[in-house]
């Protein structure tokens, strides 16, 4: 792959006039995906793709790009490419100038690769669905290679190449209670697998118990870290921008303005250099390794993409257009594992929340239910499953005031997200205990 | 060329229980002006082979972008090994269909066609709607866009069937956000809700500049408002809440994959089982809720899903009884139930999963102001701006942009982040007028998601405004 995109580009660069500039963004994987229920094969198959942006821009700051889609064939794509690239050039004197266009003119070239692991699927898949004959265990698992590369006409040229596999997945009982598991790695190890396998099962257990059905009101509760992924993941839903703080339509925006605070255990930071992402952006920046965005309760920088820079005279971070963080890194407490139930004493332990949105957008008040093993606690000790139930609660309130403390240990979190490609999106966090959370239907 | 090339790759097909190769085409053009400055236009030209393989008890799928002979037959190997490999291993053994398709034809209805008006031409209509939009001072943000997609698909299997669609759809997205001391309030048009197969006519006769200045107004009027009350009274849903309240509490739990458990990783269940279907009483005698490919100029009509099932108009819930599920030929062939042509995936590199099409409320008999008339205390709710439901498809909790308190039959006052939630399972049973022909409104939403690997999908929704008794309401902070 890293060839054809060396060769495909180079023929291209060819083709620049004088007054252009060319950026070339590269995307392609191949990956492999099972899809399971009830521990049987439900679809399984593999994808192949390929696709390049065509970045075109002149010295008067007009700009026009087109993505296509590509075979792989360097003779029959450059030919493609070529005339997507004469359309781009017809098309660019038509355009108003762009004030806010912004590329790279530092040429800083950068390449990661990782080794595919020697471990066939086939051998994986088979121990999967051995594993699986006395479970109702539902899921997907996903591989394969994912590459990205950026080269521009100034000779910059950056490339990231990624081998991952992914098995997400829940495990079921008879009373549609379930736990909810995921192996994410660059290398199998079957040990691993069966480890995370067997305290799932041993989980499940407790879920057989006697459902107890708990009504609305505040609660002291445990998130589990993927439970306290789903919360910062809708702050980050415009919260961590930088434009979407200056117009207003961030959930954080009062706390940017230092009108709210969050509480002093609360720092967050963009962690580029732990994650599985690509370390440059699509205008050929280099993305700083660590951004402090939150520390000690306050907002401290927001992601800021070269277009913000222009559009509000600020210095950027290299962040993507849409200024979404891909590589959240929040720190720990202190709360160590085995203190976990007893600090909760009487409350809930929350394995996981679902399809959050917001109640109060701007107040960053957010709504969402509870799913996947989620348990009574009782005088310190897990008792019964609960029902699903309803939150809705303020950032302000659950990671501010009512915050009681954050655990020692942390989860690194694959983004097992497969929209349109498979995501390189990471989180690694804490858990959290908070008090008077609120539970609403 | 097309038939050039469905002849030319359908030499390809291997010799195999059945085989389908689905061919699909899309491209996206995508101009936005946000607070009057042009924003990199998008561009997306895609396109690549989907093949599908089922033999001697096995399944498998390959998915790929070279469309080269060598690529298509190396894809087709793949297909074959993952058939090979799931045989004995698969949940459900699908039996293909023995109907043949013979050279079936669908196409979108563009009166002015997306490619008439030029680049330079739109983009000025919409530097004159982001005038409209910043109209005051207050206005803090705003923005127009304009979304066409042309999805073309080609599909041919071993069983000789032969189809081509061609889909494209419009979406004009407008935005305004007004500051009144640090509240902010967002009033949206497009967004959730208005995306047609049509043609770019649509956006000529929509009167977007009326309608800029008119959400321009409405966010500003919203950010000096009081918030939502909190209270238990009637709810008056505009179409572009029903579509939201019919696609999550409706459309979802009625999809045939999830009742079989295919989605309990991901999208969740339903609280709907096999035995409900025929029996079930969803909502009372008003609800009347069809699978409808059929009607002009919706989001998702066509004749034919991508397994190739012909597409026709059927009743899921009649007079408030439950009676189909948006179950695809091979989901209820698993679940022995009757099937809607609802096989539908998002591009050439995902497989077909059981999706809404168009899922629509048929109109009832009531005016509008004749539903506004029998309110004694009640709110009007526009415009679905969160959405929220358990994994069972019961518990929801919907927001929107604009709530109008409404009083002995009168509009008295506009209120900021109404909110409602409710129980599916009661919610329906609620419903108590269907509005009439005249608030019926052909809607749609290009993006929802499900499916392992994910999908995002469009489906469409044609309701009326619905009046619902003791719903509760409530507003933010």
């Amino acid at each position: 792959m890293r060839e054809y995109f060396e060769n495909i580009t180079r023929e291209l660069f060819k083709n620049i006039k004088s007054n252009e500039l060319l950026i070339i963004n590269f995307d392609a994987e191949e990956s492999k995906f099972v899809r399971l229920n009830k521990g049987k094969i439900r679809q399984a198959g593999s994808v192949k793709q390929i696709s390049m942006t065509l970045s075109l821009s002149t010295k008067d700051k007009r700009n026009l790009k087109s993505y296509v889609r590509l075979n792989g064939s360097f003779e029959r794509d450059i030919s493609t490419l070529i005339k997507t690239l004469n359309y781009l050039r017809r098309e660019l004197p038509d355009l108003p100038k762009d004030p806010y266009m912004m590329f790279s003119t530092s040429v800083h070239s950068t390449e990661i690769t990782s080794e595919k692991q020697s471990t066939s699927d086939e051998v994986i898949l088979e121990h999967i669905l051995n594993s699986a004959t006395k479970l109702d265990l539902v899921g997907i698992f996903s591989s394969g290679s994912i590459y990205t590369g950026l080269a521009n006409s100034l000779g910059q040229k950056n490339w990231h190449e990624d081998y991952s596999f992914s098995f997400d997945y829940s495990i079921y009982n008879k009373n549609n209670n379930a736990i909810k598991l995921n192996y994410s790695s660059k290398k199998w190890n079957k040990d691993d697998y069966d480890f995370i396998l067997n305290k799932g099962i041993e989980k499940l257990a407790i879920l057989s118990n006697t459902e107890k059905k708990i009504t609305t009101g505040e609660y002291r509760v445990y998130l589990e870290p993927s439970a306290l992924n789903e919360i910062i993941d809708m702050m980050a839903w415009g919260g961590f921008s930088y434009k979407s703080n200056k117009i207003g339509t961030s959930p954080l925006h009062l706390l940017n303005k230092k009108e709210r605070k969050l509480n002093e255990l609360i720092s967050i930071d963009e962690n580029i250099k732990d994650g599985l992402s690509a370390n440059f952006n699509s205008d050929g920046f280099i993305k700083p390794e660590e951004i402090s965005m939150i520390k000690k309760g306050e907002f401290i920088e927001s992601l800021t993409s070269p277009r913000s820079s222009l559009e509000y005279s600020v210095v950027h971070n290299a962040a993507s257009p849409s200024e979404y963080p891909c590589s959240i890194d929040m720190g720990a407490g202190s709360i160590s594992d085995d203190k976990i139930l007893e600090t909760i004493d009487n409350g809930i332990y929350i394995s996981n929340l679902w399809y959050l949105n917001f109640s109060d957008r701007n107040n960053g008040r957010m709504t969402g239910l509870t799913r996947f093993g989620c348990f009574l606690v009782e005088n310190g000790k897990l008792t019964a499953p609960i029902n699903t139930m309803r939150f809705d609660d303020s950032v302000y309130s659950m990671l501010g005031d009512n915050l009681i403390g954050l655990t020692s240990s942390r989860e690194l979190l694959i983004d097992s997200g497969t929209y349109e490609e498979r995501s390189t999106s990471s989180a690694r966090l804490p858990g959290a205990i908070v008090n008077n959370f609120k539970m609403t239907l | 060329m097309k038939n050039e090339f469905i002849n030319q790759i359908n030499s390809y097909l291997p010799n195999v229980d059945y085989c389908s190769f689905r061919f699909v085409s899309k491209y996206t053009n995508v101009l936005s002006v946000t607070r009057n400055v042009l924003e990199p236009i998008e561009i997306i030209e895609d396109e690549g082979l989907m093949v599908t393989v089922i033999h001697n008890g096995g399944y498998g799928y390959s998915a790929t972008s070279d469309l080269t002979r060598e690529g298509i037959l190396k894809a087709t190997e793949e297909a074959k090994k993952w058939s090979a490999f799931t045989k004995g291993n698969l949940i459900h053994q699908p039996t293909p269909p023995a109907d043949i398709i013979n050279n079936g034809k669908y196409f979108t209805h563009e009166q002015d066609t997306w490619a008439k008006e030029s680049n330079k031409d739109k983009v000025d209509y919409l530097y004159e709607i982001n005038k409209a939009l910043k109209s005051k001072p207050t206005i803090s943000n705003w923005g127009a866009s304009f979304r066409y997609n042309k999805i073309e698909t080609l599909f041919t299997d071993t069983n000789g069937s032969k189809f081509r669609q061609n889909i494209s759809y419009i979406l004009p997205q407008l935005i305004a956000c007004a500051e009144y001391k640090k509240e902010i309030q967002t009033r949206t048009y497009g967004g959730h809700a208005h995306a047609r197969q049509i043609g770019y006519n649509f956006i000529k006769d929509s009167n977007l500049i009326d309608t800029a200045t008119s959400i321009a107004n409405d966010a500003i009027e919203l950010s000096m408002a009081p918030n939502c009350p909190s209270k238990k009274c009637d709810a008056l849903i505009a179409p572009d809440q029903m579509i939201l309240q019919i696609h999550e509490s409706i459309g979802h739990p009625l999809e045939l994959d999830r009742i079989l458990g295919d989605e309990r990783n991901y999208a969740g269940s339903s609280f709907v089982n096999l035995d409900m279907f025929g029996k079930y009483k969803y909502g009372s005698e008003k609800l009347n809720i069809s699978f409808n490919p059929e009607q002009e100029s919706e989001l998702a009509s066509y004749n034919f899903d991508d397994d190739g099932t012909p597409a026709q108009k059927k009743y899921l819930i009649q007079n408030g009884l439950l009676k189909k599920p948006i179950g695809s030929f091979y989901s209820a062939q698993r679940a022995e139930q009757d099937y809607v042509a609802c096989s539908r995936a998002t591009s050439w590199n995902r497989p077909p999963i059981d999706r809404m099409g168009n899922i629509n409320m048929e109109p009832g008999d009531t005016p509008l102001s004749e539903m506004i008339a029998v309110i004694e205390d009640g709110i009007l709710l526009e415009t679905n701006n969160s959405w929220s439901i358990d994994d069972y498809r019961n518990k929801f909790q919907f927001g929107c942009e604009k709530g109008t308190i409404i009083k002995d039959g009168e509009m008295k006052g506009v209120v900021k982040n109404p909110n409602y939630r409710g129980i599916t399972k009661d919610f329906w049973h609620n419903l108590a007028m269907v509005g009439d022909e005249s608030s019926y409104s052909i809607l749609g939403t290009a993006n929802c998601g499900k499916g392992e690997p994910n999908q995002t999908i469009f489906v469409g929704h044609a309701t009326p405004s619905c009046l619902f008794k003791d719903i509760d309401v409530f507003g933010g902070e």
